[in-house]
């Protein structure tokens, strides 16, 4: 009993804090969910809090994600970027809260779709769990090809497959001399830092600079205030017509199943199909955002369900991403070997935390961003400052490196988050294939020069 | 928000900086930085150095986790506070003159718009509810004209 309640408790923690951060437009996925949920779990609660914590979190954020895609027109995270066009022509219209409201319907429907599929084919795909397990190196490095191959930058991913190895392997040698012990917080969070990190390189470079100069401060156009419902909590099945609850949960059931491509990719292919047999411009927006909020929740929580269950190894972009602490976060949680939610948790155990995780977010964000969407997003933006962002986000990344390994670990952190930052930015080689190369690096050093 | 003098006076500086798609003032960001930072490590080696004495040997790094973390929490309120958010909010008034301009720049048949609408009951209420129906039937009769 005592268990089901730590994890009520860190739902509610991860849902009212990511309800405020999802507010904040522009924020990248895996540089926020990773420090605050290895952050969880380093400061030892129970696997099922820390899974808890986590489903509540996802879907908080994307719940609240959609405040600023609707009302602003600027994507909440990189999720949502595909939802941007539709949403612009319903804020154009004058309907943003209509946006919102079919986005976060949509998505709710989505992510309690997604549970129990994705914890069934979890279960069905571990009986291969062994094989996978075995050889989960050239797995890994099969994956980084094709994830690289599939991510913006394509053929540059691919090329540097093994010159990343080779660094991150020697950078693991080099610390691994100093302190007789391997990390990988530090390499974790130098990846999910980077972009943000290279940005501020940028800054300092008296050359390259001038890229990213501005002469005034960002302008954020926000849509009027509207309420059009009676209550503080809209029923979300009322608020979609019947066709737009057929397509979500067709869509949201089809996308829980293929959990190794990326969500946006995903987002983008079942809102062009569904959109594409829709007419009229209200209609076929409406129903847009409905299915592709619905999708985004649904693959997310999917592609961080099913390799948990199924294998304990990260086998899907949101597994290498924002959801990597869940399998690899020394000393709770380890890879090789397998020792992580996958081990202390059945699927049963899945399904009943995510659930509590689910619902918990869905009491605390969907009533608050249909009611104070656009108040609170006014609170934001007048109140909270982007440097104050920036820098919690670099203190928390400092912290939790220097907690793994003191000063190198921070020295760590920033030449990952470096060299990772700029080869993301500039040549479109994205974290998911960063992450997976650090995975497989292991191995392709040890096949390339038996070491 | 930055107020309008000071903007206008400084419009041909390059003041400000794009990090993570908002803009910053550098100096700002360099003092929240260290101070986030110095915080945050503060916090937390404060209490590698205090929790020894109070909590057993096995709790001591969450503990120090824990103050680390508010620390950096500390910090985001006290920066916020300190170094005001750069943006400029505008607040929209949408107008039968804008929604005429979306179905033009959406290269949109305002009749074919309105008929799918009047033929399909579900949307029309929906839309009706909206108080949005009218806008739409007005706008197909200007089109008309």
């Amino acid at each position: 009993m005592s268990l089901l309640l730590t994890a009520f408790l860190f739902a509610l923690i991860g849902a009212i804090v990511f309800s405020l951060i999802g507010l904040i437009s522009g924020t990248d996925e895996t540089a926020i969910m990773v420090p605050l949920t290895l952050l969880v779990i380093l400061l030892g609660a129970p696997p099922v809090a820390v899974f808890s914590f986590f489903m509540a979190a996802v879907l908080a954020k994307h719940l609240t994600h959609a405040v600023p895609t609707a009302l602003m027109g600027i994507p909440g995270d990189t999720t949502a970027v595909p939802l941007v066009d539709h949403a612009n022509t319903l804020r154009r219209m004058g309907m943003p809260h209509v946006a919102l409201r079919k986005m976060i319907s949509g998505g709710i429907i989505g992510a309690f779709i997604a549970l129990p599929t994705a914890v069934l084919l979890g279960q069905f795909l571990g009986q291969f769990a062994d094989f996978f397990k075995s050889s989960a190196g050239i797995i890994f490095t099969l994956a980084a090809i094709l994830i690289a191959y599939f991510s913006k930058g394509r053929w540059v991913s691919v090329l540097m497959i093994i010159p990343f190895a080779f660094f991150i392997k020697s950078l693991d040698l080099m610390s691994f001399t100093l302190l007789e012990k391997h990390l990988s917080i530090s390499f974790f969070l130098g990846i999910a830092v980077g972009p943000m990190f290279s940005d501020i390189l940028f800054a300092t470079s008296a050359s390259a600079k001038r890229s990213i100069e501005r002469s005034k401060p960002k302008e954020y156009n926000l849509a009027p205030e509207t309420k059009a419902w009676k209550g503080y909590f809209p029923n979300p099945f009322k608020i979609l017509t019947n066709r737009q609850k057929f397509f979500t949960a067709i869509t949201t059931f089809i996308s829980s199943l293929t959990f190794v491509f990326s969500p946006v990719g995903m987002t983008s292919l079942m809102g062009e199909i569904v959109g594409s047999r829709t007419k009229g411009a209200y209609k076929k927006s409406t129903t847009s955002l409905t299915v592709m909020n619905g999708v985004t929740e649904s693959t997310y929580i999917a592609e961080a369900i099913i390799p948990l269950i199924a294998f304990g190894i990260p086998l899907s972009p949101v597994a290498l991403g924002p959801a990597s602490p869940l399998f690899n976060a020394p000393p709770v949680f380890t890879v090789d070997p397998v020792n992580n939610l996958h081990t202390y948790m059945t699927s049963w155990d899945f399904f009943i935390y995510g659930l509590i995780g689910l619902v918990v977010a869905s009491l605390i964000a969907y009533p608050f961003s249909m009611n104070y969407a656009r108040k609170a997003s006014v609170i934001v933006m007048k109140f909270v400052s982007q440097e104050a962002i920036v820098a919690m986000f670099l203190g928390l990344a400092c912290l939790l490196a220097f907690h793994e390994a003191q000063f190198v670990g921070i020295a760590l952190t920033f030449t990952v988050a470096a060299v990772g930052g700029l080869l993301n930015r500039i040549l479109g080689i994205g974290a998911g294939v960063q992450f997976m190369v650090f995975y497989a690096s292991a191995w392709i050093m040890a096949t390339l020069f038996g070491f | 928000m930055t107020d309008k003098h000071s903007n206008s006076r400084e419009t041909e500086q390059k003041k400000y900086l794009e990090i993570l798609g908002d803009t910053i003032v550098p100096n700002q960001l360099l003092f929240s930085v260290i101070i986030s930072v110095a915080v945050s490590l503060g916090g937390y080696n404060l209490g590698l150095w205090f929790f020894p004495s109070i909590a057993s040997e096995n709790m001591v790094a969450s503990y120090s986790l824990l103050l680390g973390i508010t620390g950096t929490v500390l910090s985001l309120v006290f920066c916020s506070f300190v170094f005001k958010p750069k943006r400029i909010l505008i607040e929209e008034e949408t107008s039968f003159e804008s929604m005429k301009e979306v179905f033009e720049d959406l290269q949109l048949d305002v009749d074919e718009e309105l008929a799918l609408i009047e033929n399909d009951p579900i949307t029309k209420k929906e839309l009706e509810e909206l108080g949005v129906l009218e806008q739409f039937r007005a706008l197909g009769g200007e089109v008309k004209k």
